[in-house]
């Protein structure tokens, strides 16, 4: 047997995502498997499934550096910047 | 405009319960399947041939509500054909019986759905849609068994032990050349019978297993008589209903 990986798209622009995984004997069967394990209930209009063997993994400490809040931006401090600037027009200081 | 006449209620009332038994007896494999892919797709082919019985009880709009004339008939009443009641609690007989029975089923709904009634067309175009599935299903994961000489030793006796007892699923208790006559059938039972005989053929010729057709000709589920594992399986059927007959699924 071998390990499939599941993905299920929905109807629309909704992104293909992960279902679920799956064991099978080959390729053949595991479509069919997914169907019936994933897709029975029309949980989606399309399918993916992914041999385990064709996924590359990443190395999981690459993702974990220490400190990455500078790569964040929420955008809070333009928008109090910009609310603050709008009071002081309407004020008209 | 169709008449349900004696024939056709008799010939579609044993479909029915063909689709009723192996529908219950596939569901015994809930949870217990060999593996939990199988299990899920056994339970969900277990649940599509329920709903067949369930539409053609539907159609035959007998007076009695579909859950009394599924569960609550006499034995002698039931028409279903023996290899539908058989209990396989092994493993490499339930899967044969699947291959067998979703053989046939391909041959029988063909035939009502190419018949001039329209109600009942319309069921069957509906459950050929499921049927393709299911044998994907069964021929796919038989056939990678069959290639090995482990799954040949497990999976071949039963073929030959099953496969003619299958023959009964083309029976009907009454004449069946008014089948073809009325319009339901489009085409007689003999000759389903022998396409789906030519389909096990063909598909167990590339295992070299010949089947002995001789060993079972008779009709007895057709004519009311039922087999001895049929007690158990409707004891099974009703155990929910018989400890509350107002339950609600």
């Amino acid at each position: 047997m071998k390990t499939y990986e599941v993905f299920l798209k929905k109807a629309g622009k909704e992104p293909f995502g992960h279902a679920g995984s799956l064991d099978a004997p080959d390729d053949h069967m595991a479509l069919l498997f997914a169907r019936d394990s994933y897709g029975r209930r029309s949980e989606g209009e399309q399918i993916w499934v992914v041999s385990r063997d064709h996924i590359l993994e990443g190395n999981q400490s690459d993702l974990a550096l220490a400190d990455r809040s500078h790569k964040h931006n929420d955008g809070q401090r333009v928008s109090e910047l910009r609310t603050n600037q709008r009071l002081k027009k309407e004020l008209g200081e | 405009m169709h008449t349900l006449d004696d024939a056709a209620i008799e010939y579609l009332l044993g479909f029915a319960d063909d689709e009723l038994c192996v529908g219950q007896n596939h569901s015994w494999w809930i949870a217990v399947g060999p593996f939990l892919e199988e299990d899920l797709a056994f339970s969900s082919i277990a649940q599509d041939e329920l709903g067949h019985a369930r539409m053609l009880y539907e159609f035959l709009e007998l007076e009695e509500s579909v859950d009394q004339i599924a569960y609550g008939r006499d034995p002698r009443e039931y028409r279903s054909a023996h290899i539908a009641e058989l209990r396989c609690h092994q493993w490499p007989e339930a899967l044969v019986r699947h291959v067998l029975y979703d053989l046939a089923e391909e041959v029988r709904w063909r035939a009502l759905s190419k018949g001039s009634w329209k109600g009942i067309a319309a069921i069957a175009t509906r459950a050929i849609a499921e049927e393709r599935f299911h044998l994907q299903h069964a021929l796919s994961l038989a056939e990678r068994l069959l290639a090995t000489a482990e799954g040949r030793k497990r999976l071949l006796p039963s073929f030959q032990r099953l496969a003619p007892m299958g023959q009964e699923l083309f029976r009907v208790n009454l004449d069946e050349l008014q089948l073809v006559e009325s319009g339901l059938l489009s085409s007689p039972l003999i000759d389903q019978k022998n396409s789906w005989i030519k389909n096990v053929e063909t598909f167990l010729d590339l295992f070299n297993c010949e089947i002995n057709w001789e060993q079972f000709q008779d009709a007895p589920g057709r004519e009311g008589m039922r087999s001895s594992d049929f007690e158990s399986l409707h004891a099974e059927m009703i155990e929910v209903l018989s400890l509350d007959p107002n339950a609600k699924w």
